[in-house]
């Protein structure tokens, strides 16, 4: 993101976009820091073909990446701009504004990792960090295991990358950490593709002026604490592997 | 740029081929052909529409007639000289509407014992009906007749887009279908012996045949269909050329043809470029916001982010890379937004915890892309991250370097265009990187809809539309086309483009332009030159 002008003053963020979209059929209302894509045909399109287990894996891919690449452009418009004039080659004066504020993305592992191809579709050479949590066998508990963030991490803003979101255990373990690192809560923009009802309004109570952007709210979850009806495991989907640990599915949905 | 170069093979280019017994004779024209289309087609095709949206004319059919070896080729060729710029002709010979033979009719033509003179030899109804859709500027896929196997191929031959069309063959004048279709009967009258005898010196020479097989075929076949069907059809034409020492003749054809031409041209490009000029002012309506309302484009909404990508790519100190990658950005973002225009029905699938989940598909049958080059090529990377599978087309479209008027200069259209029943189910995305006078998007629509695209499966994707400029007249002569923009420009402004020593502009001379202010400046000049240079090549291989 390019920096100018530096010292206008930055303009209002955006009115959450709610009023425009309906995605509220098992979550009513949304809670405030909550903003969805707005609910088209074309989008329900988009997720039908990667919930489908028919979906070749070529195809999952290609399709996610267009849902994410929308949910990349949302969270990138809650950050903040300032008024920048130009001149245009016809020789024409032009008022428009300029992109301020430095980002990085932050992945959670393993499924994460598969939006880092959409994030740098659109922001180009973004820095990526990661970070690596799963269930602690004796306590149930989300536990870290690795986390790499940009050595300047705090000066910036951070777009958290996790596809699904079910109990939200992983998700606000993965900010805790990023909090801890010097980010405050509300330079943190969650990008999520499908999120159940219940993790997301845990996830927004704990942390409630951190902006969420959710592609899709679905039903809930069941008993093994899957996303319902879900797409299935997204890592597996966009990896094409299935890993030992996750066979006893501990951690992925947490 | 290209003006010279381009292989416009899918525009027109029919061979021409004397007549039904010397086929063998088109084995040896491919290499004459690519010389023959560049002098049938040197300047691209104007408007043949008018500010309504609606054809103004058919195209002129000439049918030329004549015994086999009298000349008819000659006398075709000579037209098409002597008229010097005309835009383009279609040649469309007899030869290709061959019947379809059974396997016993096969042995006989495979034995030289089929006679091939007799008009029902030649499928007259499939040879009006092409010759009626060329005529009513649709396009035409005609038959393929091979002469080696002595069978119509299942192959056809894709045509589209002729000012002129050139019918010619034996029996052009025989059928009363295919008479009704000309405006101009030519036949071209040549001695019995001076054919017979072209016709033992080219059947020797070409053919290695020997004279007596000749001779023998001719008194067989040709003479008596000659004297039968032929001949007595030269009553039915407008004038009897000879078949040699013709040039009055062909003068004479040519200034009736011009004249012809003459009467059906029209200047457009200054009409729709700055419409309030030309147009009564709009009682009472004339704030801007209600204007824009009644264009109906679909706008995308207007985010700080894509606030910010246009400042980026309107700045003149943009670096052409930064160009280019917010290009691809904004353009990602437009063709999302104009997915909605298709249409969708309920589907249901099954997750991979076997989950029923009721959802949406899409749900076109045939979904195509068409670039307008060269600047519509700045949308296509966009277009192909979010439609993938689809196949993408192109039209060259640029201003004649003399009247600034849109000229067509090169086609390559999908299948899903090209054939009728396919282009009638089609939905169409035209991609082209803004519509100031609206002249290229005006020409591209025309173009569709005479393929039988219907006009509300037609989505028009674009950076910037000029409020002030043809996009009023473009949605008054196709209000069901869909505009899909990401910003509207308040200005057209008249400008003057240097002109570059080259190609078809030997003295470089610059020439008038209108541009869209503030804009972007000429997208298609600055930053995707190598990117078109690249995909115009690829599709002349």
């Amino acid at each position: 993101m390019s920096a100018t002008n530096a010292d206008a003053a930055p303009l209002a963020p955006p009115l959450p976009a709610k009023a425009v979209n309906d995605n509220r059929a098992h979550m009513n209302p949304l809670p405030p820091s909550v903003f969805t894509l707005p609910q088209t045909a074309q989008l329900e399109a988009l997720y039908t073909i990667i919930r489908s287990k028919e979906t070749s894996r070529g195809d999952f891919l290609f399709y996610s990446d267009r849902i994410i690449r929308l949910l990349v452009e949302e969270g990138l418009n809650h950050l903040p701009v300032v008024a920048r004039t130009i001149e245009t080659p016809t020789g024409a004066t032009y008022n428009g504004v300029g992109f301020q504020g430095k980002i990085c993305g932050v992945s959670i592992l393993r499924a994460g990792e598969a939006m880092e191809a959409g994030l740098r579709e659109v922001c180009r050479s973004v820095r990526i960090g990661k970070i690596l949590i799963q269930r602690d066998e004796d306590t149930a508990l989300p536990k870290l295991f690795y986390s790499k963030f940009p050595q300047d991490i705090a000066s910036r803003y951070v777009l958290l990358l996790d596809p699904m979101l079910a109990t939200g255990g992983s998700a606000m373990k993965a900010v805790e950490v990023i909090m801890e690192h010097g980010v405050p809560e509300e330079r943190i923009i969650f990008i999520n593709l499908i999120a159940a009802p219940e993790g997301l309004k845990a996830f927004c109570t704990r942390f409630p002026s951190l902006k969420v952007i959710t592609g899709w709210i679905d039903e809930g979850l069941n008993e093994k604490a899957y996303i319902i009806p879900g797409l299935g495991d997204f890592g597996e989907r966009s990896f094409e592997t299935v890993a030992e640990a996750s066979q006893g599915s501990s951690r992925l949905y947490m | 740029m290209f003006d010279d170069f381009v292989d416009r093979s899918n525009l027109l280019s029919f061979q021409l081929s004397n007549g039904p017994t010397d086929g063998q004779s088109r084995l040896a024209i491919p290499a004459l052909q690519a010389k023959k289309n560049t002098i049938l087609v040197s300047h691209g095709r104007p408007p043949w529409y008018a500010e309504d949206g609606q054809r103004i004319t058919d195209a002129f059919v000439i049918g030329v007639a004549g015994g086999s070896a009298s000349g008819k080729t000659h006398v075709a060729r000579q037209i098409v000289r002597k008229l010097g710029s005309i835009p383009t002709v279609i040649i469309l010979s007899q030869d290709s509407f061959y019947k379809y033979h059974n396997e016993e009719e096969l042995k006989l033509a495979h034995a030289n014992m089929l006679d091939f003179d007799h008009p029902d030899a030649i499928d007259m109804p499939i040879f009006a009906a092409c010759l009626a859709d060329l005529k009513a500027c649709k396009q035409s896929n005609i038959p393929i007749y091979s002469f080696q196997e002595h069978q119509r191929l299942v192959e056809t031959k894709y045509l589209y887009g002729a000012t002129i069309i050139i019918a010619e063959g034996i029996m052009s004048l025989v059928d009363p279908a295919l008479r009704a279709l000309y405006d101009l009967k030519v036949f071209v009258q040549c001695d019995s012996d001076v054919m017979l005898a072209r016709r033992i010196k080219r059947d020797v020479k070409e053919r290695g045949r020997d004279v007596d097989g000749i001779i023998d075929q001719y008194l067989r076949y040709v003479k008596p269909s000659y004297d039968t069907f032929v001949r007595p059809s030269s009553s039915y034409a407008d004038i009897i050329v000879p078949g040699s020492n013709n040039d009055v003749a062909i003068d004479l054809i040519c200034t009736h043809i011009r004249e012809k031409l003459q009467e059906r041209s029209s200047t457009f490009r200054q009409k729709i470029a700055v419409p309030l000029k030309y147009m009564s002012p709009r009682s009472g309506a004339s704030t801007p916001e209600s204007f824009l309302e009644d264009l109906h484009l679909t706008l995308l909404p207007q985010t700080w982010q894509v606030q910010g990508i246009y400042t980026i790519l309107r700045d003149r100190t943009t670096s052409r890379q930064d160009f280019i990658f917010f290009a691809d950005r904004l353009s990602t973002l437009l063709v999302e937004c104009a997915l909605q225009h298709l249409p969708y029905a309920p589907k249901m699938v099954v997750t991979p915890i076997d989950i029923e989940s009721h959802g949406k598909k899409m749900d076109a049958k045939y979904v195509c892309g068409v670039t307008i080059l060269r600047s519509g090529g700045a949308l296509e990377r966009g277009f192909r991250r979010v439609i993938n599978d689809v196949p993408v087309g192109s039209m060259l479209i640029q201003s004649d370097s003399k009247s600034g008027e849109a000229m067509l200069l090169h086609l390559m259209l999908p299948n899903y265009v090209r054939f009728r029943h396919l282009a009638q189910q089609a939905y169409i995305f035209l991609l082209d990187s803004q519509i100031g006078t609206a002249a290229a998007a005006f020409m591209a629509i025309r173009i569709l809809l005479d393929h039988g695209v219907p006009e509300d499966h037609i989505i028009f994707i674009t950076f910037i539309v000029s409020r002030e400029g043809g996009i009023l007249v473009l949605k008054r002569a196709f209000p069901g086309v869909k505009i899909v923009c990401g910003a509207v420009d308040d200005e057209m402004q008249e400008g003057w483009l240097e002109g570059y020593k080259g190609e078809g502009n030997p003295e470089g001379n610059g020439r008038q332009v209108w541009v869209i202010k503030p804009g972007m400046g000429q997208i298609g000049v600055i930053s995707y030159y190598h990117f078109h240079f690249h995909s115009v090549h690829v599709l002349r291989r």
